[in-house]
């Protein structure tokens, strides 16, 4: 069966009095890889769950290719999972794990075999016929996982977390090899992550969720060149949020004039026609560390207060005059920084790529750089520009 | 194949029926049983037969036999008085005797058995394998008087003639002991295997010496343990009456349980013994209640 | 670095200073052998006698004490006396093999199902039945064994005392070791593996079918193997429930001789049969278990050992 579309209406799922999945309205188009995005409990994984039909939602359609599927029990649906654990059934050979589904598809026993080598084929374990799931690495596994799941020639393959058990190499590795199978397949993927790193190298299309709702929906470049509010930005990346007012009297010719402490400067993206109190985001690629004295419009005098060697680049923390930090990146290209820690430097923050954001009204917390780990200081309001 | 009812929960048949003929077994066997035993002790005698007449209707229960038991505890030619102190002070002392042996040998085999561990893990499990009637008979045939401890006893110059198996409380309160702690280790083994190492290292790591550790980690990480050991050797303890049987068989030695089997053999006394029964189970209740409130608790929290 | 510098830490109770410490009277790696010999002595007085009582099963004279020679005439040699000639012990192995059988038989069964259907069922029904059952593990035999005699004798007639009796209360005594340790099993393998059974087509049943029994099978095992050895050696309530002698097993017919009437090694004969029974029922257990969970096993191989013994 050809296929593939999912859509989902006003679906709505209520656990006692708290809505892990508040009224969510999205269209999957077939043959798309589509990621849902978001922090443990914003609602991802019920929502796939739903798809799945292991969780009856509170209210809302499920639509399957226009069928609305949600009244059927997950062995009705045209849908396949591969489960966060993989949940290889461990008495069954990897032949006879990647064969189960077929008995209830009535496939003819000489066909089972042929397909089971297909399947093995595809996710590269021709030859692992006879292991058992407890002599397989946790990579051989999870491509056991999918191609049990891939056999069944499902119009929608739901993947919760599939990568997540594996160390960043494999992870990288399996990332690029599972966007190309898809490619290959041409069966709608829809893939539920915390790691954004995943959903914009993987997908199509992704929806980045908060607390039950979809904050953006879009492609990787749009989410994260165009974040639609603080949220989306910080989760996508560094997005360096600051807090600023528009100087009134400022919007002209697309472009907003804002205060940040004593500075000027102009944003020319995102929300222009914002009014009062406003947050900033510029990634940190986009930012310049030049000397001290260099002038000129959009820059802050800084101090550079750490250097995080990284590798391919070094990331590197400046402390503005305002008294925000701000994490920009440099690539390592084998010349030497003409700055150190504690170097007084000039940033200059382009315009372009300088974003006007609302306040999307929700706790952003603590903004961690999801490369180190480490906590960068909230910038989102308890320190005054 | 129609349509069902949709997945998980609003579907719950198929889940019950498969309970059913364990729900029912339980009710009619387990249960209901208490309640006939409620009816014969409320109920009265057939004096021609001296037969019991339950009485089915709690409305007419009649406290006949409830009053005969009580002047079997406290009117004269009370009888009752003392096995139930005896079995109280058996109880505790096998009880304790037994986790302190217990104890250790769990800990060591749990901790510091390591490649060995299978080996002793048989040595301990064996036991359980063998039947009671057998540890009991082994035991028998060793106390007679012509038996073996007799004589290991004279070899060393100590009196070879004692006649252990004539009533004698210690060598019930020994055979109590050797017939419960394989449970109790194998229970103790249970709970001390789970301790998380990491903690116990943490504490060593902090400065804490052995014996500290010891005292004040490890001890307290096994209180469930201990816990749960204690009640599943004191509560059937309490109602045994067999070992006394075995290896004593006097009636200085005897235990509450002696006395209803005792009463629920005697024609005319069925009654009776029902209703000592019940008492030992009223008394029996409230920390069995805890135990298995505990249990579930504990089981849920793992789910 | 032992520096100089450093001031040690005034010692607080039970954290040792770490300059101020003496040097440690013993090899902190020494193994335990005080507890490993106390071990040791509580494996001796748990085993020994037992050995001896066996040995004794084969003692040429009508002693229990005195060793008088090899024989095997308790068992099949003398006319008279042996287990395999002489009815009322002959019957008595008999009838302990059919009261563990039968009663493995019905009491397993009923016992997982009631495991998977309490454990899915989350009603409060579920939960009073649960605590129904638990309370059977751990009520002293004697108060339940009394219940069942007038349950049988005053209500239910129709269950006959003697050996349907027996077996109807053996079940019930003994449905807490499958409810239980399926149970637990239960619990450990989690919903994943049947979700993902009916995410590939199966349906509830035949999740369960294909992928929850053999999965819990080995739990399966380890239950059937312990009622069945907790049967054979079952008396309290044996006992309570026999009608006449001739429906006596083993544990009962040794108990009522122990102190008189049957010479004493034909006891010790019979009472070696026992312990062979349970523990060839053991072995075939263990044996069975470990192929069961060939496809799961861990490192450290005592998950088979705790696992057949229920803990």
């Amino acid at each position: 069966m050809s296929g593939g579309n999912v859509k989902l209406e006003s679906l709505t799922k209520r656990f006692d009095e708290v809505a892990a999945v508040d009224d969510i309205s999205l269209e999957i188009q077939a043959g798309e890889f589509f990621s849902l995005l978001g922090p443990s409990g914003c609602g991802k994984t019920t929502t796939l769950r739903m798809v799945a039909g292991f969780e009856p939602p509170s209210t809302g359609k499920i639509l399957l290719d226009g069928d609305d599927v949600a009244k059927l029990p997950p062995n009705r649906r045209d849908v396949n999972t591969v489960f966060q654990s993989y949940a290889l059934f461990p008495f069954l050979t990897v032949a006879e794990n990647v064969a189960f589904g077929m008995k209830y598809k009535s496939v003819p026993k000489a066909q089972l075999k042929t397909r089971v080598a297909e399947a093995l084929e595809m996710v590269q374990l021709s030859g692992y016929e006879q292991r058992r799931p407890n002599q397989l690495s946790g990579g051989q596994q999870q491509r056991v996982a999918l191609a049990r799941a891939l056999v069944l020639r499902p119009s929608v393959l739901l993947l919760d977390e599939p990568l997540g058990a594996l160390d960043a190499k494999l992870r990288r590795a399996l990332q690029v090899e599972l966007a190309a199978l898809q490619k290959q397949v041409g069966i709608t993927f829809l893939y539920v992550t915390h790691d954004q790193e995943e959903a914009l190298t993987m997908s199509d299309r992704l929806a980045v969720m908060n607390h039950g709702k979809v904050a953006q929906l879009g492609t990787p470049e749009d989410v994260y060149n165009e974040p639609a509010d603080a949220y989306v930005a910080d989760f996508l990346g560094v997005s360096n949020l600051m807090d600023a007012r528009v100087k009134p009297g400022g919007q002209s010719t697309g472009c907003c004039r804002l205060q940040m402490g004593e500075f000027t400067l102009e944003a020319n993206a995102g929300e222009l026609n914002a009014t009062g109190a406003v947050k900033l985001a510029i990634r940190p690629e986009r930012i310049n560390v030049e000397p001290y004295e260099t002038v000129g419009a959009n820059r802050v005098p800084g101090m550079v207060e750490r250097l995080v060697f990284l590798g391919s680049t070094t990331h590197v923390y400046v402390r503005l005059a305002t008294g925000s930090t701000l994490q920009t990146l440099v690539r390592n290209d084998g010349a030497e920084l003409p700055y150190g820690q504690g170097t007084a430097v000039s940033v200059s923050i382009p315009a372009d790529a300088l974003r006007v954001l609302p306040d999307p009204g929700v706790s952003v917390g603590e903004i961690h750089d999801e490369t180190t780990g480490e906590e960068l200081l909230d910038l989102s309001g308890t320190r005054s520009a | 194949m129609g349509r069902r009812q949709g997945s998980g929960r609003r579907n719950r048949w198929l889940w019950i029926g498969l309970a059913a003929p364990g729900a029912v077994w339980l009710l009619v066997l387990f249960v209901a049983p208490f309640y006939v035993m409620l009816s014969v002790a409320g109920g009265g005698i057939n004096e021609f037969f001296q037969t019991v007449v339950p009485v089915w209707n709690p409305i007419h229960w009649s406290s006949f036999n409830f009053s005969a038991v009580w002047h079997d505890i406290v009117g004269p030619g009370a009888f009752i008085g003392s096995p139930a102190l005896r079995t109280i002070g058996y109880t505790a002392i096998a009880t304790v005797i037994s986790l302190a042996i217990a104890y250790p040998v769990a800990y060591f085999v749990s901790r510091y058995a390591g490649k060995r561990k299978s080996l002793f893990l048989i040595l301990l499990i064996a036991p359980f394998w063998v039947s009671y009637m057998m540890r009991m008979l082994a035991w028998i045939d060793l106390l007679q008087q012509g038996g073996f401890f007799n004589s290991a006893l004279s070899f060393f110059g100590l009196p070879g003639n004692t006649d252990w198996l004539g009533g004698k409380s210690v060598t019930v309160i020994m055979g109590l002991v050797y017939g419960y702690i394989p449970y109790l280790i194998l229970v103790l083994y249970a709970f001390l295997d789970r301790i998380d190492q990491s903690l116990i290292e943490a504490a060593r790591d902090l400065g804490l010496s052995k014996w500290r550790t010891f005292w004040s980690v490890t001890i307290p990480l096994s209180k469930p343990a201990l816990v749960a050991g204690t009640f599943i050797t004191v509560l059937p303890m309490l109602g045994d009456y067999f070992t006394n049987q075995l290896l004593s068989g006097a009636p200085g030695t005897s235990m509450i349980g002696n006395a209803i089997e005792g009463q629920l053999d005697s024609p005319g006394e069925t009654g009776q013994g029902a209703v000592l029964a019940l008492m030992l189970l009223v008394v029996l209740l409230i920390p069995m209640i805890y135990y298995v409130v505990s249990t579930a608790r504990t089981s849920r929290e793992m789910a | 670095m032992a520096s100089t510098a450093e001031k040690p830490v005034s010692g607080s109770s039970g954290v040792e200073p770490r300059d101020s410490q003496p040097p440690p009277r013993s090899n902190p790696w020494r193994r335990p052998w005080a507890l490993e010999g106390f071990t040791w002595l509580y494996i001796l007085w748990s085993i020994v006698p037992i050995a001896i009582a066996v040995l004794f099963s084969f003692n040429k004279g009508a002693s229990q004490a005195t060793w008088q020679g090899f024989s095997t005439k308790w068992y099949v040699g003398s006319q008279v006396t042996s287990v395999l000639h002489n009815p009322s012990l002959h019957h008595a192995v008999i009838q302990t093999l059919i009261l563990g059988g039968l009663t493995t038989l019905i009491c397993v069964p009923i016992g997982v199902g009631f495991a998977i259907g309490i454990d899915r069922w989350r009603t409060r029904t579920a939960s009073g039945l649960n605590f129904v059952l638990i309370f059977s593990f751990v009520i002293p035999e004697l108060l339940l064994a009394v219940a069942l005699f007038l349950l049988v004798t005053q209500a239910l007639t129709f269950i006959h005392l003697g050996t349907p009796a027996e077996v109807a209360g053996l079940v019930v005594w003994n449905l807490s070791w499958p409810a239980i340790i399926v149970r637990a099993r239960l619990i450990s393998i989690g919903r994943s593996y049947e979700e993902a059974a009916a995410d590939l087509g199966a349906s509830r049943l035949g999740a369960i079918r294909r992928v929850l029994l053999p999965m819990l099978m080995p739990a399966i095992f380890a239950s059937a193997v312990l009622v069945f050895a907790s049967t054979v050696d079952d008396f309290v309530i044996v006992e309570q429930l026999s009608s006449t002698a001739n429906t006596q097993p083993m544990s009962v017919l040794i108990y009522s001789n122990v102190h008189g009437g049957l010479s004493g090694p034909a006891l010790n004969a019979l009472a070696t049969i026992m312990l062979l029974i349970s523990l060839i029922v053991a072995v075939i257990g263990f044996v069975a278990y470990r192929w069961l969970t060939r496809g799961e096993r861990t490192e450290g191989g005592t998950e088979a050992l705790t696992g057949i013994a229920g803990i």
